[in-house]
């Protein structure tokens, strides 16, 4: 079959979502031949597009549709997330792959199982996701380049017995690679880059996708509801195109990478009499276990000029807390990470008003900054769901988006923002404020990969335990969270199931 | 309203949920103002008052008083064009007016703080904190007086203008 494929073509691979997982699954399916139909809401933007003005960019690449509930901070465009990620590309440890083996149950609600995969098994598709992403300290790629703000925190690290400081495991290009140049230090990195130093699908998996001949992307497309037939295996996806006119694309099988609230509502909205509660939801797990990682962010005013807005938004992790540490009071650990600020973030993360918020923004030039991210034990009742009246511009139920924080994710953080505390007072900082960061922007778990079919709603390979020729492919797949950043992993896991569903369909088993 | 204008609004809906403002219990005290309220606030000592408001709200020592003047006209005309959030500033300034038998513009610093800790609880006052938070802290003149110089890209960014150039540091062993 040749691109564009015809709607009744059923033997293309639907993606839904050109993200991270979605980008990354359709460009390595179309490198191995397997024809695909790349689904994405949003629209294709191009790096002339990218503007260093936040809310303009929010405006060009932001998911903008009605939600009940929890904030998230998605985007609707082509490359998803990775226009707005930061780069920060660490793995997930080995004793996180083993949560529940490792932290024991934590108490009634959560709901902790141990990956149905290991971290050996996921080091070779590792090391392809940072070959492809081209990670800095990888390979033979040099570590980032040391920003003014990276420099605070690892002199602040040093000065508090901190020994595992690195400016590596960026998914920034250092320096000019794979046909994309070197950072230039513009800042900016949460509203696209803007000369694709970062790595985004938008310019890297997407057009390697398309010289394939294997490939289509169909942009301002909403996917609404998944097709199965009488057997309950998937037959295609219907969306609304721009206009709004519905069409269905059949398809030999089809991977979900929306992110956790699309991927939820996708699921539970193509509910039938053969499956009541939504595809792949058996178990009723879709939905459920939705974790968003422990957030802390942390600012002080240093006694001389940072000017944290220069260089890249973040370069550079300490990782002395990742380990599980019981004796901190809480289980698994977190890293530290650099990050700056533009004058409104400054105030915003603060919060409140009066002279101890407004001291941030009027010390700008003297503002460091740092970040943690930390194991956020799922729960039973962390979870999106669809509003059983309200619907949307697409006549969509609006998903409701339920989150707490877990009593480990608070005390991880009063831990974390302590630590950040005597970091920066460690070099003289005047003023601290540190607390919680509710960005949303790392989502996991809510069709999660486990052993057992009651404990999940995928396997190993991403593939629903229900339905085998149906597929997730982005962070909602995680069994845990671990603490690191999820892109990196989202890609790896995104290449292992590319080889899985190529090899299925070698031996026509899919 | 153009297009860098609603772009900034959403961004603003955005910001004002991240901050734990709900929209639906702004929605609700703002349901109780009138046209006639978002009307009167034009005049000229309703935004002084708010302007005053916004100044105590993020006080910045050097930074000229117009500019909190400027931010209030730019949250003004937000609200005027958004029904979720029209006749904020109205509500706001009865309110603030309502606290005691005179005008709150004319009580001392330490009498107008006194009655924003006391509001700072109302609906009205987290939606306005924020839109002023906002249209303050992305503003040109603010900017200026703080020294950040926002856009870099056309500038080719700070690797060859002081992205590394911190120099008061300790020595690492």
């Amino acid at each position: 079959m040749a691109e564009p494929y015809k709607l009744s073509d059923s033997s293309v691979v639907v993606v839904i979502g050109s993200g991270a997982g979605g980008g990354t699954l359709s460009n390595e399916l179309a490198q191995k031949g397997i024809d695909v139909v790349c689904l994405e809401a949003g629209s294709r933007l191009t790096l002339a597009d990218v503007v260093n003005d936040p809310p303009a960019m929010d405006g060009k690449m932001g998911w903008h549709d009605k939600r009940i509930g929890d904030m998230v901070w998605l985007c609707k465009t082509v490359g998803g997330t990775t226009m707005r990620w930061s780069g920060v590309t660490p793995r997930i440890q080995e004793h996180e792959f083993r949560a529940l083996s490792t932290y024991g149950q934590l108490d009634e609600d959560t709901t902790l199982i141990d990956w149905p995969l290991t971290l050996d098994e996921l080091l070779p598709y590792y090391e392809k996701a940072e070959d492809k992403m081209g990670v800095s300290g990888s390979g033979d790629i040099p570590p980032s380049a040391e920003t003014n703000n990276y420099k605070v925190m690892q002199a602040g690290a040093a000065r508090i017995g901190y020994k595992e400081v690195s400016s590596a495991r960026m998914a920034i290009n250092p320096v000019a690679r794979a046909g994309r140049p070197g950072c230039q230090q513009i800042g900016f990195c949460h509203s696209g880059c803007a000369i694709g130093a970062k790595w985004s699908t938008l310019y890297t998996e997407i057009p390697a996708a398309e010289l394939t001949g294997h490939f289509e992307l169909r942009t301002n497309t909403m996917a609404v509801r998944i097709n199965h037939d009488d057997k309950g295996r998937v037959t295609g996806v219907v969306y609304a195109d721009a206009d709004g006119s519905l069409h269905e694309q059949k398809a030999r099988a089809v991977a979900v990478a929306g992110n956790v609230v699309e991927t939820s509502r996708i699921l539970l909205n193509s509910d039938s009499s053969k499956f009541p509660h939504g595809l792949a939801n058996s178990s009723g797990q879709v939905g459920r276990n939705y974790m968003r990682h422990m957030f802390s962010a942390a600012l002080a005013v240093m006694p001389r000029p940072v000017n944290f807005h220069r260089g890249a938004r973040q370069t550079g992790v300490i990782y002395d807390e990742q380990y599980h540490k019981p004796e901190r009071g809480f289980a698994g650990g977190y890293e530290i990470q650099a990050i700056s600020a533009d004058p409104w973030n400054t105030s915003a993360w603060v919060g409140g008003w009066g002279p101890g918020n407004s001291v941030f923004p009027q010390n700008y030039t003297h503002v460091a900054g740092v970040f943690s991210t930390g194991e956020d034990p799922p729960q039973a009742s962390s979870r999106i769901s669809l509003h059983p009246t309200e619907r949307d511009v697409h006549g969509l139920p609006v998903p409701v988006i339920e989150y707490r924080d877990h009593a480990n994710s608070i005390a991880m953080r009063n831990h974390s923002v302590e630590m950040s505390r005597r970091l920066f007072e460690s070099l003289g900082a005047t003023e601290f404020w540190g607390g919680d960061a509710p960005v949303g922007c790392h989502n996991m778990g809510v069709a999660r990969m486990s052993t057992k079919p009651d404990d999940g709603v995928t396997n190993r390979w991403g593939q629903a335990h229900d339905i085998d020729n149906l597929f997730v492919s982005d962070g909602s797949t995680f069994s845990s969270s671990g603490a690191a950043n999820p892109t990196l992993t989202i890609v790896a896991l995104a290449i292992r199931q590319a080889d899985h569903i190529a090899e299925r369909m070698t031996q026509k088993s899919l | 309203m153009n297009d860098k204008q609603t772009t900034r609004r959403r961004f603003l809906v955005a910001a004002l949920t991240f901050s734990g403002v709900a929209s639906g219990t702004l929605g609700i005290s703002l349901l109780r103002t009138s046209a006639a309220w978002a009307a009167s606030t034009e005049d000229s000592e309703d935004l002084a008052a708010m302007g005053r408001f916004a100044q105590l709200l993020f006080p910045h020592e050097g930074l000229p008083d117009n500019v909190y003047g400027e931010v209030i006209a730019e949250v003004l005309a937000t609200t005027a064009a958004d029904p979720a959030t029209q006749g904020i500033l109205s509500t706001a300034e009865q309110t603030l007016d309502a606290a005691q038998d005179r005008s709150w513009l004319e009580l001392d610093a330490a009498g107008q703080l006194a009655v924003m800790q006391k509001l700072e609880g109302e609906a009205f006052f987290a939606g306005i904190r924020e839109m002023v938070r906002f249209q303050l802290y992305y503003h040109p003149q603010f900017w200026k007086h703080i020294d950040y110089p926002g856009s870099s890209k056309e500038h080719g960014g700070y690797l060859h203008r002081g992205f590394d150039d911190i120099d008061w540091l300790p020595e690492q062993s």
